[in-house]
């Protein structure tokens, strides 16, 4: 069922309506504080954060706008200069469709095989995606914006599922010290389930220069390719902003394939991010955490911090040192190439 | 199929004869149809037995090594393939220095059931002391059949690299034979970050035989392990078997209709993206 009725419409006019910038700001200023300077950087000792954010509804974006301001100024406190939002950080502003929670249940009554109904009734949650993209483009932007340059922070605002022409995308966003939106990134690699959803992927991956460092930004499921870290090294990112959002029951060993492996084949630093909890049906855990190359961990296990539940709210923090990590690209005991070898069966391989 | 990797801890290597004799009782006992062993298995029994001249320290001895231990390696090739052909099964006879047209190479065996050599694979990527040493990086990765699944064999510092676990993998590998060897004194992490991380992003098996030995000043050890995509083994871990360094073998059965499956239900190299791999086809 196409969501293009006169009663949609006029719902997706109200759904901007209450986003608009005016009104998120207004709200955010009165508890905002005052932008100041941001301190100098010391490439040997950026403290970062991870966050864990706990899936809920909200009905109202102020409320949304409270809690990611919650979220950032818990880590600001904690003298992070760089914030990072997970995956799916739109899920929550579902619940500003009316009657979101009778979706979620007929969702949930239809994976235990309950479904009844009539299938035209069905909306996928694509087209959900579509029509809530530019109520919820505008409040991302307006939000971690503020946000940002109230803290004198990067912050990577998570990604979210929008619209692009006639298209939907997973895109993560990357916010500056300023205000300013520095740059973002389609998901390149997508989930079985995301390809059913038709998502359509990015071909790039950006790397961006900023005070912090080069930044790159790729979506969760990108860190299960190694392609991925390879080129971001190849580009000179220093440090992998991984927003996840893992639909399955925590196990340590599935938690540890995607980032932890990329960054001891490309020597990055990674930050990963986490939504957790469950919505239509859909279970998501994870453990937010930042990650290095073992030989530049303190325990030689290439973990810097992990925050210790799988299924609530948490904040993971830790210092990188850009230097160590200069230092052992420069000298590095067991990497090499082998342009020979890639260039006899890259090209055939990878049609 | 059963496989077995093996560690060489406890192998009597004082003679070519008592190896060859606690050898073939091991690998009887695992009923093994395959079995691997580890890095430098050449050089370790070579110095222990006296084929080969010992030095105090591991980079001099390598030096020496390289052009030096041609007739050694005839003999070890030849003990390993009879084994082979006695046991009746494939088996992976760990590594070798060897020189062709003045280049020196890291490089594995496997013979068949027959005493055949059915894989010679070298090294395609060095550590700073290997090229140090003046090892040359092989340029083919070339798979072989072991009983109706398609082979590679991964070696030493190749485990640490994605690019060759993915070759193989696209090139239609179901299992990879790693021969390994690090050294001791570090925690499992550099092990989890070689094959068991190529094999979670390539869903293949793999059996990783470990040195369990010394060379020259330096130790090694580090744990056996049959690895598989996590879906298909206990606790989801990725491991089939694991030991500890001392143990002389592990053995596990492998069933790649399991791993099919998981690879048909999550097809992660079916959603490969390479419109976006276009920087790695560049020098």
């Amino acid at each position: 069922m196409a969501l293009d009725g006169w009663k949609e419409k006029l719902y997706q006019r109200y759904l901007v309506w209450i986003c608009r910038p005016a009104r998120i700001a207004g709200h955010l200023q009165t508890s905002l504080p005052e932008p100041g300077q941001p301190a100098p950087v010391n490439r040997r000792r950026i403290r970062v954060a991870a966050l864990q954010v706990e899936l809920r509804l909200f009905k109202d974006p102020l409320d949304y706008a409270d809690d990611m301001h919650r979220r950032t100024r818990e880590a600001a406190e904690e003298g992070a200069r760089l914030v990072v939002f997970p995956e799916y950080n739109n899920l929550p502003l579902l619940g500003l469709l009316p009657g979101i929670e009778k979706m979620e249940e007929a969702y949930r009554k239809k994976e235990a095989g309950n479904a009844g109904g009539d299938k035209e009734e069905d909306i996928s949650l694509t087209e959900v995606f579509r029509y809530m993209s530019p109520a919820v483009q505008t409040l991302v932007h307006t939000i971690f914006s503020k946000l940002s340059a109230a803290y004198s922070l990067h912050i990577m605002a998570g990604s979210y599922t929008l619209a692009d022409n006639g298209d939907v995308v997973n895109r993560s966003f990357l916010y500056g010290p300023s205000g300013e939106l520095i740059g973002s990134q389609d998901k390149v690699h997508l989930l079985p389930l995301e390809a059913e959803w038709n998502l359509k992927r990015g071909s790039l991956f950006p790397v961006f220069d900023t005070a912090l460092g080069k930044l790159a930004l790729p979506v969760c499921m990108d860190a299960t390719y190694f392609e991925t870290f390879r080129i971001l090294e190849q580009k000179g990112a220093d440090i992998a902003l991984l927003p996840i959002a893992d639909m399955q029951e925590y196990n340590y060993w599935l938690a540890l394939r995607g980032i932890w492996p990329r960054l001891q084949e490309s020597p990055i630093y990674g930050i990963k991010s986490a939504l957790v909890g469950s919505i239509a049906g859909l279970t998501f855990t994870g453990r937010a955490g930042i990650f290095a190359p073992i030989e530049i961990t303190p325990e030689r296990n290439g973990v810097l911090a992990e925050v210790e539940p799988y299924d609530r709210e948490a904040i993971a923090l830790a210092d990188l040192n850009l230097e160590a990590l200069d230092d052992l690209r420069r000298n590095h005991p067991w990497r090499d190439s082998n342009p020979a070898l890639y260039r006899r069966y890259f090209p055939g391989i990878y049609k | 199929m059963q496989v077995a990797a093996i560690s060489m801890a406890g192998l009597r290597m004082n003679s070519i004869e008592k190896y060859r004799s606690d050898l073939s009782v091991l690998i009887k006992k695992s009923g093994a149809q395959l079995a691997v062993l580890p890095a430098y298995s050449s050089i370790v029994l070579g110095l222990s037995a006296g084929a080969l001249q010992p030095a105090g320290d591991y980079n001099i001895l390598f030096r020496q090594l390289t052009g030096s231990c041609g007739d050694w390696n005839r003999q070890f090739l030849d003990l390993h393939s009879s084994l082979a052909r006695e046991l009746g099964l494939y088996l992976a006879a760990g590594t070798l220095i060897e020189t062709d047209f003045g280049h020196h190479f890291h490089t594995a065996y496997c013979f068949n059931p027959g005493g055949d050599i059915c894989c010679r694979q070298r090294q395609t990527h060095l550590s700073g002391y290997e090229r140090e040493i003046g090892l040359s990086r092989g340029e083919e990765l070339r798979l072989f059949s072991i009983n109706g699944l398609q082979a590679g064999m991964v070696i030493g510092n190749d485990a640490r690299h994605p690019e060759v676990g993915r070759i193989f993998a696209l090139l239609g590998a179901d299992l990879l034979l790693h021969s390994g060897a690090l050294e001791a004194g570090f925690n499992c992490w550099p092990q989890v970050a070689g094959m068991w991380s190529q094999v979670q992003q390539n869903q293949v098996w793999a059996v990783e035989a470990q040195l369990k030995g010394f060379i020259a000043n330096r130790t090694f050890a580090a744990s056996p392990a049959i690895i598989g995509p996590c879906e298909i083994t206990p606790g989801q871990s990725g491991y089939l078997a694991r030991g500890y360094p001392e143990t002389p073998v592990i053995t596990a059965e492998l069933s790649n209709k399991a791993r099919l499956e998981i690879s048909q239900k999550y097809p992660l190299l079916k959603l490969l993206n390479p419109k976006a791999y276009s920087a790695l086809l560049q020098d």
